[in-house]
This record gives C-alpha cells, structure tokens and sequence, in this order.
C-alpha cells in the first residue's frame, strides 16, 4: 500500500483512512484480520455489551433496491469473549482496533467500556444510536442530548487513556448541537452516522413486515447523501475529528466524506455490493486520484468543501 | 425476500419431507442454499436437493422448533426464499460421493448433475437407519449406491467413514464429495489426505444474513465466511480453517460450550 493514505487520527497513524464500520463481520480475530489485510486502516467491532445477545429472529438483513435494512438487534457474544478476540488481532495485526459498545443503561457503557479497555483498542465508539431495540431499551439514547452527555462523561472516565467516539444519529433535533454536547463532555471524536431510519418492507405474498423485528435500520448507498451531509454540518461546528459512514462504496464517495471534513471513511454496507475487496480497490482509487492531482496528503483536502 | 406458493410435497418417512416450488433462478449449482423464511417463525439456510424441469426442491427433517414448522407446511402456502448463495461443488470424473444422515441431500443434485454430465462416480450413504436415506431409488439408478446404517436396516450396518477405503481403492477413485455432520466430515479429510485425493466438502455453521455480511459464520484460521467462501470448500480452502471438530457458535457469536 502506498504511504500517499497514511492518516492521522487521534494521534495514531493508520495506513488508510478506511475503516470497517461497526455490525459488518466484526465478530471475530480471524474475520477482522482478513479485513485489515485488504486494505482497512482499522476495523471496528461488532457492537458488544456486558451479557451475551441473541439479537432478533431471522431475516435480520434484507437488500431493496437502493441498500439495505437490518435489525440484527446487537446481538454479540459479550465483553469478556470479544475482549479475548481484541488482544488476539492485536498481537497478529499492527492494523487499528475499535471497539463498539453499548449499553442498556448509561453505567452499563461505563461498565463495558472498562472491561472493554482492558484489551486496549484504539478507540471506544460508543453505540448510542442503535435503532432497532427500541422495543426491549425504548428510544435511542442518540436522540436525546441530556442521555448522551451524560453517557459521554460516564465512558470518558470509564475508558482512561483510551480515546471515544460517540456514534451519532441524524435522528435528534440538531446534530450539530449533538456533536458540540460530545466535544463539551469529553469526546475525543465522533462517528457519523449510524442507520436511519428505521424503515419497513412487506411482503405482498403473506402480507406482512420481512424483518423479524418488523423495522429495521436503513443503510447503503440511499443513506449517502444524508450521512455526508450531516457531517458536513458537524465539521463545520466541531473541532473533532470525525469518522464518517453511510452509504461509501466508492473512493469518490470516499473523498467527498474527506472533502466534507471526515478523518476517517467507514465502510460497512459497501461490503454487500463490492465484497470485502472493496477496502483494496478504494485505496488503489484514493491513490490514483492523489498521484494525478500531486496531493501528497489527504490533509490538503480535508474539509474542502467546508468553505 | 420474495415468497412463493409450494407446489407439491413428498413424505420421504415421518419425520423428512421434500418441499417443492418453481424454479426462482435460471443458475443454481449443486451445493448451493436458499434462506428459507417462515413468516412469523424464522429463516434458516437450506440446502437445494433438487432442481430439475423448473421445479426446485429443498428437502428437511424435523428436528427444531423451525424445521419443525416447516415440514408442516401445506401446498399452497406462502414461503419466503433467498438465493441461491454459497458456493457450489464443481465436476470431477472418477468421484466419490460421501453422504451422512441429511449431508445426503445437497448430494442428491450433485448426483443428477454428474450424471447429465456423464461422469463416472460412486456413491456411499450413510446414516442411522433406513428411514433416514431419502431419494435411494435415485441414487441407486444414477450410480453404483452402498448404503450404511448404524442399524443395519439398509445396506452394510456400521459407520459410513469405514468404507471410503475400500471404495476408493476398489474403484479406483480420485476425488471425493462430501457432506453430513462435522465428526464424519474429519474422518472424509482424513481419508482424502492419506489416499491424496482432493475433495470438495459442504460444512455447516450457524448463518444469519447468508450475503457475506453479518459475520456470523465466519470461521477461525483464514476466517473466511462459510455463507460466501462456503458452504463448499476445496480442499485448500477446508485447510485454512482451524476450527474443525470444536462446537459451533451461537445466535450470540459464542461458542456452546
């Protein structure tokens, strides 16, 4: 890989700005290593809490037309396994590590964020904008700005020396606001943004939702345009660094999150269309496109379209 | 996800029953699955056991809450169907198919095709008793058939895995198909390594979104995906994974223990 995509984030430099986004094939050492070798600067998580998950019945992922719906309902195999799969890919891949979790209650993040930094990972993206378990844990905390302060604080302290994102919603009354109450209770960054939504199929055979959980959260190229420009509203009003996902499948897309003020591009839903060689084919895209315009950095660019 | 009406359904005993509906996709191989959705219950990954006139065929056994309901289904219901996914078995001459309990189905389309193919192959089932080898008239007029049961009810008594030598070495083979539960599909590697053989085997993991993305089916050593690199693995592929013969995970991600 060429260095051209060295990016610094959060005073780590990863080898690429991509990264897999949370819920995609972050289950275990193994799959996570595989992503990193095709070309991720990082990978995050699966999202995990205390306890292990079942998550909803099946079908849990349904593709339409222009993405996908999920409501895979965090299911995950809990702290203590996922920490043993963290320390595993950390002795096997110099590649980043961020660790996704959530909680039921704000001192659950507390609690899984601490066991959670035992495996020191880079980065702690707290999940407080899972829309798809509305029914078991009421609305997302995203939504509310007093909820997410308050777990912010709660995970800064909890996780030490080891930075957090908070991953936002576009579902709260102003994200901006949002991203200024993070960085004002001790964000290191932000992630934006999770699925929208949550939206609906139905089946016109049996008459009824596909999705076990009835609704689930929509992601993939129709969230695009939404994603970039919410993080082009909260660049424009934090100093965070941010790690922009929703809907990348291309490098061009890719540079449009960076040109809108994004340090890091996450990529999940993109897997479904290009496979998970699509993290080797946008870095050799990225590169091209540097070597062409002689841009040394993906610095120079950052934020670009902000002005 | 699109449902579709059932056809027809054939009783194989009282517990094992072939599903029938119209051909959905124009390419489907031999080893490939569809997500089965039972609206109101779940979606489990099934293997095709059948595909042939434009009418495709999975076949199942009751042995959970799911397969349970599914073998109630009636013609005429509404069945919600993915796919085809995976990857397929590809053709060899001078094969050996190994089948053990409902490894047996996903070799019964393999079989037709083998034989539209014109290859020569052999075929060797096993499982615990006579009502639980569905599709023996088939098998036994598309190819030479040895059927093994625990039981002794049909065929030889005694474990299908006793007889790969033999077979191999008396007709002489050079390739060996196979699918069944995860013990019998060891002893098939075992038997393969030690005879040289390449193989191509159909394995087992529990599967959520069956496109490659959740996760859920990877596997330890090369964590390849078992709904997208598999479920049928060559023999290079089988030998990049670490995590034969040790309990599967959970709907949680965490193995049983």
């Amino acid at each position: 890989m060429s260095d051209l995509l060295e990016t610094l984030f959060l005073s780590k430099i990863y080898q690429s700005p991509l990264v897999l986004a949370s819920g995609v094939l972050g289950l275990t050492a193994d799959s996570m290593r595989r992503v990193l070798e095709a070309g991720a600067g990082a990978v995050t998580t699966k999202s995990f809490g205390l306890e292990p998950r079942k998550g909803h019945a099946c079908p849990v992922i349904l593709p339409y037309h222009s993405g996908l719906l999920n409501a895979v309902g965090l299911s995950n195999p809990g702290v203590d396994e996922m920490v043993k799969e963290i320390k595993k890919l950390h002795q096997e891949s110099k590649g980043g590590i961020f660790a996704s979790v959530f909680g039921k209650t704000p001192e659950d993040f507390g609690e899984v964020t601490k066991k959670a930094c035992e495996a020191t990972p880079d980065l702690i993206e707290v999940n407080v904008s899972c829309p798809n378990v509305a029914s078991e844990f009421g609305a997302p905390f995203g939504a509310d700005e007093f909820s997410v302060a308050n777990i912010t604080r709660i995970v800064k302290k909890a996780a030490g020396d080891v930075p957090i994102s908070i991953k936002l919603t576009i579902h709260c009354p102003s994200i901006e606001k949002m991203a200024r109450v993070c960085e004002e209770n001790g964000a290191d960054a932000l992630t934006a943004i999770n699925t929208v939504g949550p939206g609906m199929l139905i089946d016109t055979g049996v008459m009824k939702p596909i999705l076990a959980n009835k609704v689930g959260g929509v992601s993939g190229p129709a969230i695009f345009p939404l994603a970039l420009k919410a993080v082009w509203e909260i660049c424009a009003n934090s100093s965070l660094p941010i790690i922009a996902t929703g809907g990348v499948r291309t490098a061009d897309e890719a540079l449009q999150m960076i040109m809108a003020g994004a340090t890091m591009v996450s990529i999940g839903s993109g897997i479904y269309y290009k496979d998970i060689e699509i993290f080797t084919h946008i870095n050799q895209d990225l590169t091209a496109w540097m070597e062409a315009r002689h841009i040394h950095s993906l610095e120079t660019i950052r934020g670009a379209a902000l002005e | 996800m699109k449902t579709f009406p059932v056809i027809d359904i054939k009783h194989h005993s009282a517990e094992i029953k072939s599903i029938y509906f119209k051909q959905i996709e124009p390419d489907i191989y031999p080893g490939q699955f569809f997500n089965v959705w039972l609206p109101g219950v779940d979606e489990k990954p099934f293997s095709i056991s059948d595909v042939f006139q434009g009418i495709m065929e999975i076949t199942v056994k009751a042995v959970g809450p799911f397969t349970r309901a599914l073998v109630a289904v009636e013609r005429g219901d509404f069945i919600g169907l993915r796919g085809p996914f995976g990857t397929h078995f590809t053709f060899h001459h001078h094969a050996l198919l190994v089948g053990g309990g409902m490894g047996i189905v996903p070799l019964r389309y393999l079989a037709r095709m083998l034989r539209q193919q014109g290859f020569h192959f052999e075929i060797l089932l096993g499982a615990r008793c006579e009502k639980e080898i569905p599709f023996q008239n088939d098998f036994s007029e598309w190819a030479p058939t040895t059927f093994v049961t625990e039981d002794g009810s049909l065929g030889y008594q005694g474990q299908v895995t006793e007889y790969i030598h033999e077979k191999i070495r008396e007709s002489k083979l050079s390739f060996i198909y196979s699918a069944g539960p995860e013990a019998m599909l060891i002893r098939v590697m075992e038997e393969a390594k030690k005879a040289g053989l390449n193989y191509e085997i159909s394995f087992e993991r529990y599967m959520k979104c069956g496109i490659g993305i959740c996760g859920q089916c990877v596997v330890n050593g090369s964590g390849i995906r078992l709904c997208k690199e598999g479920p049928v693995l060559s023999r290079n592929m089988a030998e990049t994974v670490t995590e034969w013969g040790i309990p599967h995970r959970d709907a949680t991600g965490k193995r049983k223990v």
